[in-house]
């Protein structure tokens, strides 16, 4: 008796939590998709994505620990289906002058409108070309910097959630800055002609 | 195209780990000294951050559909 009462007991307490998981990754969801939505090329993909993500989640909510970083736990699961499907599409290295690197998006739009308020040279470039040009990343990059710039996930964090050291972590987000600058000064430069 | 060369050594290497809150305390105030003392680096602070804001505002624009939002939901563990 007193052991069926316990066992009643356990499992009121196991659904219990079950549902505030299931509310707390729900809650997640539009943080999710908007990562989600950046590393692959299409709505329809990232809607997939996010789709198994949650399938799994809510599956094997067992192996998240109370209190550590969900939002990381999860953008875990997305990431790795993410490889694991082979979905992303692999684009040739983008090739950018690189010693020209940081400063050359600056001083392209700079130098195309004058010296400018540093806030109104930016809007210079439509969204389109700014979603394109990160698209054109190539992944490895691309996935450092939608963590931590669309993501907001600290260095660490990427680190964990890539599996990757934090020094990868940082090197790729230093280097695909680079490229995305690089992409947006060519777009830039097309849009004015 | 002299203007390519970084005016400032320090600038990339404070300003990105300075956005991305990633300095240590030290490091941080080292680096708000720089950025108030330094022209080049202040202005091109401020470009990186409209950047920033702008590119985020443009990666962000497309909302989660209602329906995907509802499938979400219904891959819940049904109530017992």
């Amino acid at each position: 008796m007193a052991e069926a009462e316990t066992d009643a007991r356990r499992l009121a307490t196991e659904a219990r939590d079950r549902v505030r998981f299931e509310e707390e990754v729900l809650g997640l969801a539009d943080q999710v998709y908007r990562v989600a939505r950046r590393l692959v090329p299409s709505r329809e993909e990232a809607e997939d994505l996010v789709q198994e993500t949650y399938a799994r989640a809510f599956r094997s909510w067992r192996s998240y620990t109370p209190g550590t970083n969900l939002r990381a736990w999860l953008m875990r699961i997305l990431t790795n289906l993410n490889i694991d499907r082979g979905r992303r599409e692999q684009r040739s290295p983008v090739m950018q002058p690189m010693e020209e690197g940081d400063y050359f998006l600056y001083n392209r739009l700079e130098e195309s409108s004058g010296p400018d308020d540093e806030e109104r040279i930016v809007e210079r470039l439509s969204q389109d070309s700014i979603v394109d040009a990160l698209s054109n990343v190539p992944h490895d990059f691309r996935d450092v910097i939608v963590l931590v710039d669309i993501g907001d996930f600290s260095y660490q964090e990427a680190a964990q959630i890539l599996d990757v050291p934090i020094g990868t972590v940082m090197s790729r987000l230093h280097r695909g800055r680079r490229i995305l600058k690089g992409q947006l000064a060519e777009a830039a430069v097309g849009e004015e002609s | 195209m002299t203007q390519f060369d970084p005016i400032c050594e320090k600038c990339e290497e404070l300003i990105q780990p300075y956005l991305d809150r990633e300095l240590s305390e030290t490091e941080r105030v080292e680096a708000e000294g720089h950025l108030a003392g330094c022209g080049y680096c202040n202005t091109r602070y401020r470009f990186e951050v409209s950047l920033r804001r702008y590119v985020r505002q443009a990666c962000c624009s497309e909302e989660m559909s209602p329906e995907l939002k509802a499938r979400l939901a219904s891959l819940r563990t049904p109530l017992a």
